[in-house]
């Protein structure tokens, strides 16, 4: 008897611990659509970093385009480098072009119901050039007056950031500044804040405040909940100025990036970032599926070689690697013919295009290599998982020449972070592009954002600026060709190839804009997904 | 071999196992490919044919190539560890069944304490500490891969401890550390030779599953795994089996023989089987 008892005891026990189990949901769980909601599933392949706008660790479009739902930006970047009007109705150039004044929609709302007006601008700006606000990418705000090259306010001098009125919104900057190349440049990194619920925060603890876990934007899509680094679910603002997003609710998931297409193909996914892009080789299987396949007209990814200029300090060095990169195979092994070998950032087929990066030459290569201070050591080359392909094809082109090459395989942040820090001697990394000619190498020759590790940054900032102060086209085109000749001198890091993007066109939601996912900006608020 | 492997399907499989290794230690030096260099007349993803045999990869290299050296290194991996696990399993187990007490309570508590741990996620993270490399997933696989040794040894020490064959040895004067040697030792290590072949099977599985992963080895180096984790891409899934069926298929074959050759050497080591 008292065995049965036991095994009646144990049995209770069990279910009741079944029972408990059971009913621990999560809070997403609970409160998730029922009905005739209609959710979008969107695919994302790398994770964002926080939900701080100013606070992306790794700088990457992934944690881009997830600000771009919930925070409103000026302007609607497409990918040709048209600025449609979003929060700002229409821009112009003023005071001898050294200002641009924005008129703002005046019916743009935050989430909590509170109309944006042009003082939250300014107060965002305020905050966010604050020397005490440890935001990320401070330097995106250097253009503007009364700031230092850092892009942090001077001490004495008047920001750039003013409201005229409720509705006009002017900024003022250093050097004469095109209001279209204004916005192509800064607009993916310029979002409105609610300052009028950050007012009791310290602006030290800015950045980590919890706000930022359930935060309150502007943007054409609300927070509802986040799974950190794995699923993030937002709702539709129906009183979003542009329009309301035609679905209910947007589920982000992250996977895999092999996953994406098959996601795709089963119905898991409704469309995925960026563009629903897809490979050559793997079209013919979404065409077999029944999805229409648009190819871009502009190439929407350039990759490049980064150097570490302090560890491989000798510059023949580094122009032996230029030549001895067999840059047309690699743009094959990645893009199949989607591509073309890159001979600067600046993108092929614009004015500014120049000849740039001399090509293949491996018996060069071998020559300047044994005309350099190089004395064997290995360098290690930094890239993520999906593309050790194109890193062991380097490998085999720089060890042809007698160059040697230890491959470290590592996630995106990982690899940016370990640049930064001069860990690693080289990286393979992949920007999307603009039609300026200063798209990339603008940024990254300043004390705040030398990646390259570059120890004499003057030459690179004198030409940099000469380049910025010409507003007349050709004399611009003059100084862009003396900054391409001293890149292609000095290589301080390898240009590799442009790639443009076949685009799966989604079967459940229209109005998608492919191509402007590029320019890391979505008009969600035009998308429209069927009711199941 | 009769006698350590009894069966016709343990023979078999201890032949495959030859076979297996006698093919990626020979055939390489016959075949004179370079595993880790691209066939630029070739190209990328060449089906199988005459230069190469089972195709190219994604990067133009030889697949059988990398496939021959890739099975050194998986093979390497998965018998290396095991034997690392017996050198820490066999005289731990030992010590905690003839010793008892503290030694019992520490070294099965610290089994316990490992194997509560879900093994692969573990390991995944040692491995990603650590770096890529094949002596750490070595390291991290066979040290963590002693608990279940330990636990057959410490279970056969404790039946024979007491046996009048090890009191006798006692009462000649034997030290502890001889009686656990000559006379403990040799009367329960049978199970864990049979124990043994498993042991690799399922580190070459491991080493597949973290070269899949993406954390097994250090690009460009090879592993059956690794070469697995091409079947990723949808096209090469549907399209190009040659590039992950040779290598699906040494896996499945090389672990089915060392399970065969396991259950061989578990019944041609039983001495009831006389």
């Amino acid at each position: 008897m008292n065995k049965h008892w036991k095994r009646a005891g144990a049995l209770l026990l069990t279910l009741a611990l079944v029972l408990g189990l059971s009913c621990c949901g999560t809070p997403e769980q609970e409160t998730a659509p029922e009905g005739e909601a209609v959710n979008l599933n969107y695919g994302l392949s790398n994770p964002w970093d926080a939900l701080m706008p100013y606070y992306s660790l790794s700088g990457s479009n992934y944690s881009r385009i997830i600000y771009d739902k919930l925070y409103d930006r000026l302007a609607y970047i497409q990918a040709d480098g048209t600025c449609l009007p979003r929060a700002a109705k229409s821009w112009e150039s003023t005071e001898d072009g050294r200002a641009i004044l924005f008129t703002l929609d005046e019916r743009a709302a935050f989430h909590d119901g509170t109309p944006v007006t042009a003082q939250h601008w300014v107060e965002t700006i305020q905050l966010v050039t604050d020397p005490a606000c440890g935001i990320l990418g401070q330097n995106s705000f250097a253009c503007l007056a009364g700031t230092n090259e850092l892009g942090a306010q001077a001490a004495g001098e008047t920001l750039g950031a003013e409201a005229v009125d409720d509705t006009h919104l002017k900024l003022s900057f250093k050097t004469p500044m095109i209001p279209e190349e204004f916005l192509v440049e800064y607009n993916r990194d310029l979002y409105v804040l609610p300052t009028h619920l950050l007012q009791d925060i310290p602006v030290e603890e800015l950045v980590t405040d919890g706000f930022w876990s359930k935060p309150v934007g502007s943007g054409p899509c609300k927070f509802v909940s986040e799974v950190s680094g794995s699923t993030l679910v937002l709702e539709a603002n129906q009183d979003y100025p542009l329009g309301a997003p035609g679905f209910d609710t947007m589920t982000i998931t992250v996977m895999d990036k092999a996953n994406l297409l098959t996601a795709l193909i089963a119905g898991d996914l409704d469309y995925y970032a960026f563009g629903a892009n897809v490979s050559e080789e793997n079209q013919p299987a979404a065409l077999e599926a029944g999805f229409e396949v648009v190819a871009d007209e502009v190439p929407s990814t350039f990759y490049e070689l980064m150097l570490n200029n302090t560890s491989i300090a000798d510059k023949e060095i580094r122009q032996a690697i230029d030549k001895a990169i067999d840059k047309t195979l690699l743009c094959q092994q990645a893009t199949g013919s989607l591509g073309s070998a890159a001979t600067s950032s600046i993108l092929p087929d614009t004015p500014y295009a120049a000849p740039g990066h001399g090509s293949y030459d491996p018996a060069q290569a071998q020559k300047l290599l044994e005309g350099s201070s190089y004395d064997g050591q290995t360098y290690t080359l930094a890239c993520t998982s999906a593309r050790s392909s194109i890193a062991a094809l380097l490998q085999q082109d720089l060890e042809a020449i007698g160059l040697k090459v230890e491959i470290e395989t590592v996630d995106s942040a990982t690899l940016f972070a370990g640049m930064s820090d001069g860990l690693y001697d080289m990286a393979v990394a992949s920007h999307t592009p603009t039609a300026l000619p200063l798209w990339f190498t603008g940024s990254r020759f300043t004390q705040d954002n030398n990646i390259f590790q570059v120890q004499e940054l003057a030459p690179y900032a004198k030409l940099i600026s000469a380049v910025k102060a010409e507003t007349q086209e050709q004399p611009r085109m003059d100084r862009v060709d003396e900054l391409e000749q001293y890149l292609a001198d000095q290589v301080p890091f390898v240009p590799l190839w442009f790639s443009a993007s076949l685009r799966i066109q989604s079967k459940t939601v229209s109005g998608i804009d492919y191509p402007a996912s590029t320019c890391c900006n979505e008009n969600v608020w035009q998308w429209s997904k069927a009711a199941p | 071999m009769k006698g350590l492997l009894p069966d016709r399907r343990s023979q078999a499989g201890a032949v495959f196992l030859l076979a297996m290794l006698a093919a990626v230690l020979l055939l390489p030096l016959l075949l004179g490919q370079d595993p880790n260099l691209t066939d630029r007349g070739a190209g990328f993803w060449a089906p199988p044919g005459g230069e190469h045999l089972l195709g190219t990869d994604e990067v133009g290299r030889d697949i059988l190539a990398r496939l021959l050296y890739g099975g050194r290194i998986s093979l390497l991996v998965g018998f290396a560890s095991a034997a690392l696990s017996a050198l820490i399993g066999i005289p731990l187990g030992l010590l905690a069944g003839y010793k008892g007490r503290g030694w019992e309570f520490w070294i099965m508590r610290g089994c316990d304490v490992i194997q509560a741990f879900p093994n692969l996620i573990l390991v995944l993270c040692l491995v990603s500490l650590l770096g890529p490399s094949v002596w750490n997933l070595i390291l991290v696989m066979g040290g963590f891969g002693w608990p279940s040794i330990a636990r057959l040894v410490y279970g056969s020490t404790l039946a024979v401890k007491g046996r009048a064959y090890v009191e006798a040895a006692r009462a000649l004067g034997a030290s502890d550390g001889e009686i656990l040697l000559r006379t403990i030792l040799p009367n329960v290590v049978a199970p864990v030779w049979a124990s043994l072949p498993m042991k690799v099977g399922r580190a070459i599985l491991w080493e597949s599953s973290l070269s899949f992963l993406g954390v097994g080895l250090r690009t460009p180096q090879a592993s059956w795994g690794n070469l697995m984790n091409g079947a990723l891409e949808l096209a090469t899934l549907t399209g190009r089996p040659w590039a992950w069926v040779p290598p699906g298929l040494c896996i499945v074959g090389t672990v089915l023989a060392l399970l065969l050759v396991g259950e061989g050497l578990r019944k041609g080591l039983n001495p009831r089987r006389a």
